[in-house]
C-alpha cells in the first residue's frame, strides 16, 4: 500500500525548497 | 543542414512510427485501444503526462521567451504541484472508481446526459482547433529553418503521429511519449552543455549568469498584484491553479493518460511526477533561452532571426532602411559585447562600485540593441502588413541550425518533432475517445461488438488527424490570429472546471444547476474578455467561480420548486 499522504507532504516540502532556491538564484545574480 | 542531421531526423521519424505500430496487437478491444486495458505503470504514464503538456511551442516559444524576456514565465508553473495534489485528492478517485472512458462520462453519472454531451462538445471544439495550432506553430518555424514548405512540415509532424495513434491506440501514445520525453530532455541538456562551452574562455558561468541577471533575465518572482499582468507570483499561484486543475483534471487529453493506470494510487503517482519535475524542467527550457542570449552577446548576432523575412527585406523596396539599421545594429552589438566583457572583468575583481557602474553601462548598451531590434521588427511589420509579427519563435531553431555541431542539430530538430508529436498524439486519441464514447456509442449505436467500435475509433482518430492538419495549414496563413484560436479554449476551461467542482464538491448541486451554471460561466468569461483588461489566466478563476455560484443558486431554486410540487 502506497503512503500517498506522505508523498503529498514530500511534494509540498520540495515545492517550498524549489521556490526558495529560485528566489536565492534570482537574488544572487541580480 | 548536414546530411547526417537529415538522416537522424529521418531515422527518428521511421523509428517512432515503427515503435508505435508494434503496439497495434495490444489494442484489439476498445478498452485496450482507449485505456490500454488500465494496465500501464505509473512512471510511464507520468512521463506521458509531461510529454503531452510539453509541446513544440515550449521548445521554440519558451526558449525564445527566455532569450527576450528571461525566466519570468516560470511563475506560470508555480501552482502546478499544488494542482496535482488537489486533483489526486479530489477528481482522480472519482474517475477511477466510476471506470469511465472520458472525464465527461463521469458528468452523466453525476448529473445527466445533456451536461456530458455539452462539456464533451466544448472539448471537441476547442481541442480540435488548438490541435491545429499545436501542429502549425512548429511547422511554420521548421519550414523556415529547414527550407521546406509549411505543408510538408505539417505532414512530417502530423502524418506519422496519426498513423501510430490510429493503429496503436493509447498504448502507442504512452510508450512513444516515454521515448520522446527522453529525447526532448537529452536535446535540452545537450543544448545547455554546448552553450556553456561556447562562452568565451575568459568568462566563467557565474560571470555569465551575473551578466544575464543584470538585465533582469534571471528574475523568477514578481510580487506586484496586477490583474492585467499574466506573469506575476499571484497569477502563477492563484489563477494558474485553476488553469492546471482544469487542464489536468477535466481535459480528456490529460485525464485519459492517468485512466490507463492500474490503480487510483498509481494514477496519483503519475500526476505527482509532474509535481516534482515540471518546475525544474521549465526552468531548464528557459535557461536554454537565457544562454542563447549570452551566446549572442559574444558571437555575431543576426538582427532578425527569421531568414525568410530578412532576405525579403534585404531584396525589397525598404532595402536601404534595412541596411542602415543593420549598420547601427553592428555598432550597437559591438558596444554591448565590450560592455559585457567589462562587466565580467570587474566582477572578478570584486569591486562593488565598479561592478555597479559596469552593470549600468551594460544595461544601457543592451537597451540600445533592443531598441534597434525593435525598429527592425517594426520594419518587417510595415513591409508585411502583419501588425503583431515577432521572431521570438525563430531564435532557438536558428541557433540550432547555425551553431550546434553536426549530429546535435539532427538530435535537437528531432526533439522539436518529438515535442510536437507527443502532444498531438495524446490529443488525437482524446478527440477520438470523446467522439466515439460520448457521442457515437452514447447516441448513435449503443449496442455493437468491440470490433465495430474499434473500427469507428480508428476512423475517428484518422479523421481528427486529417482535420487538424487542415487547420494547421490554414492557421499557418493566419499569423497573429493564432492567438485568437488559442484564447478560444480559455473561454471554456474555467467553466468546465466549475462543473466538475459542483459534481464532486457539492452533493446538493443538480443537473439543471450544473447546466445553467456552465452557460453562466462562459457568459461571465466572455464579458470579462470583452469589457475588462483582466489577463486571460484569471478568466479561469472567473469562469469556475461563476459556474459554482450560479450552479448552486439554480440547484437551490430547482430543489425548492421540486419540494413545493411534491407538497
Amino acid at each position: 500500500m502506497t503512503n500517498i499522504r506522505g508523498k503529498y507532504v514530500r511534494v509540498l516540502v520540495l515545492w517550498v525548497i524549489t521556490l526558495a532556491a529560485l528566489f536565492l538564484f534570482q537574488e544572487l545574480f541580480s | 543542414m548536414h546530411p547526417i542531421d537529415w538522416a537522424i531526423i529521418a531515422i527518428y521519424l521511421i523509428w517512432i512510427v515503427w515503435d508505435g505500430l508494434r503496439l497495434t496487437r495490444r489494442s484489439n478491444e476498445i478498452e485496450g485501444y482507449f485505456l490500454a486495458s488500465r494496465s500501464l505503470p505509473w512512471w510511464a504514464v507520468g512521463l506521458s503526462v509531461m510529454a503531452t503538456q510539453l509541446s513544440a511551442v515550449t521548445m521554440i516559444g519558451t526558449t525564445g521567451q527566455g532569450y527576450v524576456d528571461g525566466m519570468r514565465f516560470l511563475q506560470f508553473y508555480y501552482a502546478l504541484p499544488l494542482a496535482m495534489i488537489v486533483l489526486s485528492v479530489t477528481l482522480v478517485p472519482f474517475f477511477h472508481k466510476a471506470r469511465v472512458y472520458t472525464a465527461y462520462e463521469y458528468l452523466e453519472h453525476r448529473f445527466d446526459a445533456r451536461t456530458r454531451a455539452f462539456t464533451s462538445l466544448l472539448f471537441l471544439l476547442s481541442r480540435s482547433m488548438s490541435l491545429g495550432v499545436v501542429i502549425s506553430a512548429p511547422a511554420v518555424v521548421l519550414a523556415v529553418v529547414l527550407g521546406i514548405s509549411v505543408t510538408n512540415t505539417v505532414l512530417l509532424i502530423a502524418l506519422p503521429t496519426a498513423v501510430y495513434t490510429m493503429f496503436g491506440g493509447v498504448q502507442a501514445v504512452t510508450w512513444t511519449d516515454v521515448k520522446q520525453m527522453v529525447l526532448i530532455v537529452s536535446g535540452l541538456v545537450a543544448a545547455i552543455v554546448v552553450l556553456v562551452f561556447a562562452l568565451p574562455a575568459d568568462v566563467s558561468i557565474l560571470q555569465a549568469l551575473r551578466i544575464a541577471g543584470s538585465t533582469g533575465r534571471l528574475q523568477t518572482f514578481d510580487f506586484s498584484f496586477d490583474l492585467s499582468n499574466q506573469y506575476t507570483f499571484w497569477s502563477g499561484t492563484i489563477a494558474a491553479l485553476f488553469l492546471f486543475c482544469s487542464y489536468f483534471g477535466t481535459d480528456q487529453s490529460q485525464v485519459q493518460r492517468y485512466l490507463t493506470t492500474r490503480s487510483i494510487d498509481e494514477a496519483r503517482e503519475s500526476l505527482l511526477m509532474s509535481a516534482y519535475w515540471k518546475i525544474p524542467l521549465q526552468a531548464l527550457v528557459l535557461l536554454v533561452g537565457v544562454f542563447v542570449f549570452l551566446f549572442y552577446l559574444f558571437a555575431p548576432s543576426p538582427m532578425l532571426f527569421n531568414q525568410v523575412h530578412e532576405r525579403a527585406l534585404r531584396d525589397g523596396p525598404r532595402a536601404g532602411d534595412y541596411a542602415a539599421l543593420e549598420r547601427r545594429f553592428e555598432t550597437a552589438t559591438a558596444a554591448r559585447r565590450d560592455a559585457a566583457m567589462a562587466l565580467a572583468r570587474v566582477d572578478s575583481a570584486e569591486d562593488p562600485a565598479a561592478v555597479s557602474a559596469a552593470g549600468e553601462q551594460f544595461k544601457a548598451r543592451e537597451a540600445d540593441v533592443r531598441a534597434i531590434r525593435g525598429d527592425a521588427l517594426a520594419l518587417v511589420r510595415d513591409a508585411t502588413g502583419d501588425g503583431s509579427y515577432n521572431d521570438v519563435n525563430y531564435v532557438f531553431p536558428t541557433f540550432i541550425i547555425t551553431h550546434m555541431p553536426v549530429g546535435l542539430v539532427g538530435l535537437l530538430i528531432a526533439a522539436i518533432f518529438a515535442a510536437a508529436m507527443s502532444t498531438i498524439s495524446a490529443e488525437m486519441a482524446a478527440l477520438s475517445t470523446a467522439t466515439v464514447m460520448d457521442f457515437y456509442r452514447r447516441f448513435a449505436r449503443r449496442e455493437a461488438d468491440d470490433r465495430h467500435y474499434l473500427r469507428v475509433s480508428r476512423l475517428a482518430t484518422g479523421f481528427w488527424g486529417v482535420f487538424a492538419s487542415a487547420v494547421a495549414v490554414w492557421a499557418a496563413e493566419l499569423g497573429s490570429l493564432i492567438e485568437v484560436v488559442n484564447r478560444f479554449g480559455s473561454f471554456f476551461y474555467g467553466s468546465i472546471l466549475g462543473v466538475f467542482i459542483l459534481a464532486v464538491g457539492f452533493p446538493r448541486a443538480t443537473a439543471n444547476g450544473a447546466f445553467v451554471g456552465l452557460i453562466a460561466g462562459m457568459a461571465s468569461v466572455a464579458a470579462a474578455a470583452r469589457f475588462t483588461s483582466v489577463a486571460f489566466l484569471w478568466h479561469n478563476v472567473i469562469g469556475a467561480l461563476a459556474v459554482v455560484v450560479v450552479g448552486l443558486v439554480v440547484s437551490g431554486v430547482s430543489q425548492n420548486s421540486k419540494f413545493k410540487i411534491q407538497k
